[in-house]
């Protein structure tokens, strides 16, 4: 029986979805490859031990898919939140996942999996409303933490090229927002008062975890090549995102924003470099419709939902008084 | 359900029938304790010889408790959503702010430039058109008169959707604003998939050469772009609607441009007009020029089929075609026009 690799199981997605394979196909059918030894929830899975920014890590991944007899791989381990260790997270995404396609390739693994994010298109004026898998992946060269993801792709794209018989799918999810998430955006919604863009209310997505669950089983299912967006039903207004969540938006001139943003970040105390304010000034948002078309995977949950249920999982109390006063 | 509204009515009559004394009682006791709140509040709240430094403590200690994060977040929840709608449509589009703010486009509408609209019955009732317009007037103004003009007169009450140019689509302030009322940043992407859902969609294909236009040469189209209206209608065989709005190009007449002044901030021209900047923010209140809207013929290209879209020619050749009809109803409108202020 040949197995399926997940990557980076200790995070949010890769937990959940080796739980659902387990679930689905067996607990021999799953091989969970992360730095940190797995979870409890994950007992009884087999799991291999690897550090990605090692040296000589794409022999040991390739041992791994030999021994394991791996046909399909999916590759999570990517950092949600902007770090600021650029380097190590540079060797992790890029360099990692350049390891991983040489060792799939090597391995003759059929099937490839990667994880990437909406953001790489980069947020722009000049961006269409709907962003569409063959628009261009530009985002803002000082956003390492979008770059790398970018470089992550190439990697993909290459390896796709070079090798016909493996088939790559890259899933580029919007931001995840839901019950139990714990990412940069989240943190956003933790907060009173949030800092926003003067003059700027671009849409947002919010994905929910059940539909990033969802296309992730539904990509492993159809095995189908090319880039697909993953996305929620609607997007929603930041700033009726943020009173949704009754958040106090404190506008900042944006020249100001991106010089706040970067001091903060420099200082160790915001969340994001300055680059990311171009997420909350400009619109960013892609469009469904081929995972729709090709991996047969419909989102249930709009973005206005995946808020609600975020909210009502963190702040409960907060949810029913709001309840009450529309009542 | 009779046997049902029978057995209710069966145990009312019983239960009243069987308990009267209750009541009376209840009655006795609410009126005891009304008069005694009434006394309690008499005392409480002296009715004389508080002076308002004494209201304003009062009213200060009262609001101390409540003047933190959450209580100004909440009020700002409830100013929010007076305005806005929780729901949107995909491009941002907001039923209710439209709602809010179309007052102030009505009065100018009706009061102001008094605009006469002819022809909208040209556009179909169902499914998606393209509405070709002259741009001109400095500031969208001219978009938002059509938008009315189609939501009043025409018998479907239909939504423009207008697409806006990148000067405004992206300006600080300006830009939420025209999401929240339905337009979208004019790109071949945005109209395509609005015309595929049967919107009904205007351009302006002048662009800024439209808006910025000089006062000298007012009622002279430009160039209509590239022909991308053209290739959009084709692609998605909408028909395309010639629409000419006389009036809106006296209403800030440029003279002259201070581009230097506009293009540090992102502006394509800063326009110099008798009022502005010279009166201020004042200068920005346009002239009550009298307007006309005029709806041509729809041009139907269903004939041409998808793939017409890449023929150059064709589309230059359709988009010259649309240009003169708009510019022969402008001409029209010209002559027959006596005064610029009274149509």
């Amino acid at each position: 029986m040949r197995r399926i690799a997940v990557t980076g199981t200790a995070s949010f997605l890769g937990a959940r979805i080796v739980r659902r394979l387990v679930e689905s196909r067996g607990p021999d059918a799953v091989v969970a490859v992360d730095i940190a030894s797995p979870p409890k929830t994950l007992a009884g899975v087999r799991h291999r031990q690897l550090d990605f920014t090692r040296p000589a890590s794409d022999q040991q991944m390739l041992d791994v898919f030999r021994e394991e007899d791996v046909d399909s791989v999916v590759h999570l381990a990517f950092f949600t939140n902007p770090r600021r260790d650029a380097s190590h997270a540079h060797e992790l995404e890029s360099i990692g996942t350049l390891g991983l396609f040489a060792a799939a390739a090597a391995a003759g693994v059929e099937h490839v999996v990667l994880r990437s994010f909406t953001a790489v298109y980069g947020a722009r004026g000049q961006n269409p409303n709907f962003l569409t898998e063959d628009w261009p992946l530009r985002p803002n060269p000082a956003l390492g933490w979008a770059c790398d993801k970018l470089e992550a792709e190439q990697h993909a794209a290459a390896f796709a090229r070079r090798y016909p018989r493996m088939t790559v799918s890259v899933l580029r999810f919007a931001p995840l927002f839901g019950p139990r998430v714990r990412n940069f955006y989240t943190a956003v919604f933790d907060r009173r008062v949030v800092p926003v863009v003067m003059g700027y209310d671009p849409l947002i997505q919010l994905l929910h975890p059940e539909d990033a669950l969802a296309a992730l089983e539904a990509a492993l299912a159809r095995a189908r090549g090319g880039a697909f967006n993953v996305v929620p039903k609607t997007p929603i207004p930041l700033l009726t995102a943020l009173h949704l969540g009754d958040k106090l938006p404190l506008p900042i001139p944006h020249p100001l924003a991106y010089a706040a943003a970067d001091a903060l970040w420099a200082a160790g105390l915001g969340g994001a470099p300055g680059a990311f304010v171009d997420y909350a000034r400009f619109l960013c948002v892609a469009d469904g419709a081929k995972a729709e078309r090709e991996l047969g995977f419909v989102p249930r949950f709009r973005s206005r939902e995946a808020l609600t249920a975020y909210l009502e999982y963190r702040h409960p109390r907060v949810e029913r008084r709001a309840a009450e006063v529309h009542a | 359900m009779s046997e049902q509204a029978n057995v209710v009515s069966i145990r009312l009559r019983s239960r009243r029938r069987r308990e009267p004394e209750p009541t009376a009682d209840l009655h006795e006791r609410l009126r005891e304790l009304e008069a005694e709140l009434a006394r309690a509040r008499a005392e409480a709240v002296p009715s004389r010889g508080e002076g308002p430094l004494v209201a304003l403590a009062r009213l200060l200690h009262a609001s101390g408790g409540a003047l933190n994060w959450a209580n100004l977040a909440r009020i700002s929840r409830s100013r929010y959503f007076s305005w806005h709608s929780e729901e949107v449509d995909e491009f941002g589009y907001d039923p209710k702010f439209t709602e809010k703010v179309r007052p102030i486009f009505e009065f100018l509408y009706t009061v102001w430039w008094r605009v006469e609209a002819a022809g909208v019955e040209n556009i179909p009732a169902t499914g998606p058109a393209l509405v070709v317009a002259n741009h001109s007037g400095v500031l969208p103004w001219d978009g938002a008169m059509i938008k009315l003009a189609v939501r009043h007169e025409h018998p479907a009450r239909r939504e423009c959707r207008l697409l806006a140019l990148d000067m405004f689509a992206l300006f600080p302030f300006l830009a939420p604003l025209l999401a929240r009322m339905g337009e979208v940043r004019a790109s071949q992407e945005n109209g395509e998939r609005l015309l595929r859902r049967g919107d009904l969609v205007g351009v302006f294909p002048e662009g800024v050469k439209g808006v910025g236009k000089y006062f000298k040469d007012r009622y002279k189209l430009a160039r209509f772009g590239r022909g991308g209206f053209v290739r959009l209608a084709l692609r998605t065989q909408a028909p395309i609607v010639p629409c000419a709005v006389v009036g809106a190009e006296e209403i800030h007449p440029v003279l002259a441009r201070a581009d230097w002044v506009g293009k540090p901030v992102g502006l394509p021209y800063f326009p110099l007009t008798p009022s502005f900047p010279l009166l201020g923010p004042l200068g920005v209140a346009p002239l009550p020029t009298r307007w006309s809207i005029d709806f041509a013929d729809p041009l139907a290209l269903d004939g041409y089929g998808p793939d017409a879209a890449e023929d150059p020619i064709l589309v230059n050749r359709l988009s010259e075609e649309v240009r003169s009809t708009i510019q022969r109803m402008i001409d029209g409108r010209l002559a027959r026009r006596r005064s610029v202020w009274f149509g």
